[in-house]
């Protein structure tokens, strides 16, 4: 392989012209650097002093590798010798992301465009450099504080659901206190309990189970967690969301859940799906709460490389004036309702490359939501 | 004393008609108020507990009708909710106990007791 390492001999000093054209590129914010057909860097403008910790005295002459991780030096030879000798641009006029090396060892994202000029001198090519972190930074930042958000919203649900979570939870202390208490009462009378006493003790301990059970189903679902992808079966995901939100549900609603034959899996962040699920059935029970039989239907299908789920109630549809706010945040007819709850279900279902839509009803027919998801492509752990 | 129970939650209704024959006590379990409809009507002495939260015809409207029969059994009312649901379920219906959630054995055996 070819090497292009700098020869002995120094380049030749710049002429008044390209002094001139060097103190124009060294006002420019974006890196410059123009290196030969050898790699040698020619020109090293003032932005680039700063982006890498090196005096352009000192970079010109020298091959571009200077400012390089290793490992991309390596590949570049094999990129500036295959296009010399194919003509084949893998970035010329194309522009991409790339790493770089300061100085001082740390390698950082850049966006690097490349020129090429013919010159009396030869080929030569003009590298545009930006330093990528502020705007990674700022991008990190946007999406940490919707996750921030999207979990914030979780724990709002839960926290409105928290006097019926209790309600829940006193089912199972209840039946575990009293047949605590039984085998208690029956001890100290000196009852003979032992034929019944393990069947008793079973039971005790299913209900405690039961109460680890709620405990547990809330705990997943408000625990902080990075954002993640997991190629799973949507249907599991929808039974164990809705459980969670029938949990302690005082009205007692009928809920007709029709699940899809050979749904192809999705590649989701399963709590985050779950919390669009509890989202649109809380919706709907509420929805339909005031009606004299109040039903909802739950519904997975596929259709044409998606899948879909349907939460359709019969309660008294979505007001047309109300339509074109719906998805936004702080829109809510409820009197305790924050209004977050579609806003983040439509955030959640875009971030995973489908969409939350509505059939808005009326006229004595219900609302009808729908949370369309791309079916993965590839079955296994993804992530 | 015969103490219809009317609580849908199995586990609760379970443990508490163990506790109920324990302390000396008939018991007769319905899940709902439907079923204990359809049974003999309950009468003094008997006695009846009832959930705030059944599916169907709901707790209150029960009571109600316990409370209006002409020879009204004991009325207990059971419930895991909170104070203000209680209130608003029970307007100006007042039975002879309401027991909170979770139960104890001295509470039942207070207001219903052996004999
Ligand atoms: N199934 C539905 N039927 C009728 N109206 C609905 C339904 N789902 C949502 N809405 C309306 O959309 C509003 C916003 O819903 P959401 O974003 O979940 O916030 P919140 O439930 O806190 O009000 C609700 O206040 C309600 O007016
Ligand atoms: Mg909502």
């Amino acid at each position: 392989m070819k090497d292009f390492a700098p020869p002995a001999d120094a380049l030749p000093p710049p002429t008044v012209s390209e002094a001139r054209l060097l103190s124009v590129l060294d006002t420019a914010a974006d890196g410059i650097i123009v290196i030969d057909e050898h790699a040698r860097i020619l020109i090293f403008n003032k932005a680039c002093e700063r982006m890498f910790g090196v005096a352009a005295s000192e970079a010109v002459g020298q091959n571009v590798k200077l400012v390089m991780p290793t490992e991309y030096a390596r590949q570049h030879d094999t990129y500036v010798g295959s296009y010399i000798r194919t003509g084949v641009k893998k970035i010329i006029g194309i522009g991409r992301e790339v790493q770089g090396r300061h100085a001082d060892g740390t390698v950082f994202p850049l966006e690097l465009s490349v020129g090429e000029a013919a010159t009396p001198e030869g080929r030569q090519f003009i590298g545009i450099l930006r330093d990528l972190r502020p705007r990674k930074e700022s991008e990190q930042r946007l999406a940490d504080l919707q996750s921030e958000l999207v979990h914030l919203a979780r724990v709002s649900a839960i926290d409105e659901m928290g006097a019926a979570i209790a309600h829940e939870l006193n089912q199972p202390l209840t039946a575990l206190m009293l047949y605590l208490q039984a085998i208690r009462r029956a001890h100290s009378r000196g009852i003979d309990i032992v034929t019944v006493v393990g069947d008793i003790l079973d039971k005790a301990a299913n209900e405690a189970e039961r109460a680890g059970h709620i405990i547990q189903r809330m705990r997943q679902f408000v625990e902080k967690r990075d954002p993640e992808r997991h190629v799973r079966p949507l249907d599991p995901l929808i039974d164990e969301a809705i459980d969670l939100t029938l949990l302690g549900q005082r009205h007692r609603i009928r809920i007709d859940r029709k699940t899809g034959e050979n749904l192809p899996p999705v590649s989701v962040d399963p709590v985050q799906i779950q919390q669009i699920v509890v989202n649109l059935v809380r919706n709907a029970i509420e929805a339909a709460s005031g009606m004299p039989d109040p039903a909802i239907e739950i519904r997975t299908r596929a259709s044409d490389g998606s899948v879909r789920l349907e939460v359709q109630d019969n309660g008294p549809g979505i007001a047309p004036e109300a339509l074109p706010k719906l998805f936004e945040a702080f829109a809510s007819s409820k009197r305790r309702g924050m209004g977050l709850g579609l806003a983040i279900s439509r955030t959640i279902a875009q971030n995973h490359g489908g969409d939350l839509l509505v059939d808005p009803g009326g006229n004595g027919r219900g609302a009808c939501f729908s949370l369309v998801l791309p079916a993965a492509s590839m079955p296994g752990e993804v992530g | 004393m015969r103490v219809h129970v009317v609580e849908d939650d199995a586990g609760v209704s379970d443990s508490l008609a163990l506790i109920l024959r324990n302390i000396g006590h008939t018991v007769i379990s319905h899940r709902d108020a439907e079923s204990l409809f359809k049974g003999s009507v309950p009468e003094a002495p008997d006695a009846v507990i009832v959930d705030l939260s059944l599916p169907g015809i709901p707790g209150a409207q029960l009571v109600r009708w316990l409370l209006n029969l002409a020879a009204p059994p004991r009325v207990v009312v059971i419930t895991g909710q909170s104070q203000g649901f209680i209130d608003h379920q029970l307007r100006g219906l007042v039975p002879d106990g309401v027991m909170r959630k979770p139960l104890d054995v001295d509470a039942i055996a207070r207001v219903l007791p052996p004999h």
